[in-house]
């Protein structure tokens, strides 16, 4: 019931919302899920989990992930599903023979099956179709943020 | 110099016109055959609805600079807002030559009850829910994803004479042409079959209290404006309570 938030009743295309099969069934209703292909593990939220997100790359039938896969550090996760990641590059400058910093941004779909994806975590996303107006990736995989030594030792966080 | 002649006729419907005829369906024909020699001569298309995303601003929240035209390959067309009637379904020549049919009016559509595999064409009644917009309720608008109230007759005919047993009577005498269905007169093998069926069989309440006041809630699953047609399936279980909270919970406020 918790992933009934909106106004139209929220359901997996194609998973049949049957009255008869579903009173048979012992668990939840049946539920789908893929394999993205790639080498990237599905993760358990999305098998044993309850979320509906057609745009998901796991549990959302019209989304598969091609082209590039690439990744970034996470710079903001207030928007609804949505992360917005940077990824730093060196550029040359041949005059001067050295390097400048810089960056670009990107919004990537994030998938309810990650949760606790913070500032800082790395991120891997893969390109997928357009979903929105600027968001054509979406997030397979999280490492998160390693605080290493003294710092682990803080309290960053509760 | 084709620009100034299509202006001329348009302002002088009068030289099409033969003496004493009416000119205002020929201004019509006119007007359109300006929109078409407009595609022709000036290479753009005049209908005023876009669905390019060069008049939007960039995600960087930069004001695109405006370079070309709108083209024909980027054309939007009115809306459907398909209502509820005598069937009124016009036909719409789409890119590439394949046509469109635009539902205007609709009174039927053939619906699924899912559980029961059983199809049938039913009457539109009402739209009763829609989650984009109550102004489409209001107004009795068939789109895709709007719940609608449809008329059980069909449905409960299949039943009763699938599986022999009354659906949504509550107690009240039935009349006589509506014990056809229940007590038809069936051979030994289909006798048998039936009763294998009824086995254990129960519809669900919240479906059987819908039969009795003979009508159905159901969900539209077709787009009436592209396909002209209104197709669906009759909502059941968790997706039947979710939408009925919803309608009582509007008919409160």
């Amino acid at each position: 019931m918790a992933e009934q938030t909106e106004k139209a009743f929220q359901f997996q295309v194609g998973i049949s919302q049957n009255s008869k099969l579903a009173s048979k069934k012992k668990g939840n209703a049946k539920r789908w899920y893929c394999d993205v292909g790639l080498g990237f593990k599905t993760p358990k939220e999305a098998i044993e989990g309850t979320y509906i997100d057609k745009k998901c790359p796991f549990t959302g039938s019209t989304i598969t992930i091609r082209g590039r896969i690439l990744t970034g550090v996470v710079v903001s996760n207030k928007m609804k599903r949505t992360i917005v990641i940077r990824r730093e590059y060196l550029h040359y400058i041949p005059k001067y023979n050295r390097y400048e910093k810089r960056h670009k941004n990107l919004s990537a779909h994030l998938s309810p099956a990650f949760i606790g994806v913070e500032l800082g975590d790395q991120v891997t996303v893969g390109q997928c179709r357009p979903i929105s107006k600027t968001v054509r990736f979406n997030v397979l995989k999280v490492q998160k943020k390693i605080i290493k030594g003294a710092g682990a030792k803080q309290f960053s966080k509760f | 110099m084709y620009q100034i002649r299509i202006i001329e006729i348009l302002e002088e419907p009068e030289i099409l016109a033969a003496p004493g005829e009416q000119s205002d369906s020929e201004h019509l024909v006119v007007q359109m055959w300006a929109s078409l020699v407009a595609v022709l001569m000036l290479g753009y298309y005049v209908w005023g609805i876009s669905r390019d995303s060069r008049h939007k601003r960039n995600a960087t929240g930069a004001k695109r600079a405006h370079y070309r035209k709108k083209r024909k390959f980027e054309l939007g067309r009115q809306a459907a807002n398909t209502k509820i009637g005598a069937k009124r379904i016009h036909a719409v020549r789409v890119r590439g030559g394949s046509t469109k049919f635009r539902a205007l009016r609709l009174d039927s559509g053939n619906f699924a009850w899912g559980s029961e595999h059983a199809t049938r064409k039913c009457r539109i009644i009402a739209v009763k829910y829609n989650s984009t917009n109550n102004e489409l309720v209001r107004t009795n608008t068939l789109v895709k994803g709007c719940i609608v109230e449809i008329d059980a007759t069909p449905f409960r005919q299949w039943f009763e004479s699938h599986y022999a047993l009354p659906l949504g009577r509550r107690g009240k005498k039935p009349h006589e042409g509506h014990e056809e269905g229940l007590n038809k007169p069936r051979s030994n093998h289909v006798e048998r079959k039936v009763a294998e069926r009824k086995e254990g069989f129960k519809v669900e309440q919240a479906l059987d209290d819908q039969f009795v006041t003979g009508r159905v809630l159901a969900r539209v699953t077709s787009r009436p404006g592209q396909a002209g047609r209104c197709d669906g399936y009759i909502l059941e279980g968790k997706e039947l309570d979710f939408y009925s909270r919803k309608i009582r919970s509007k008919g409160k406020h």
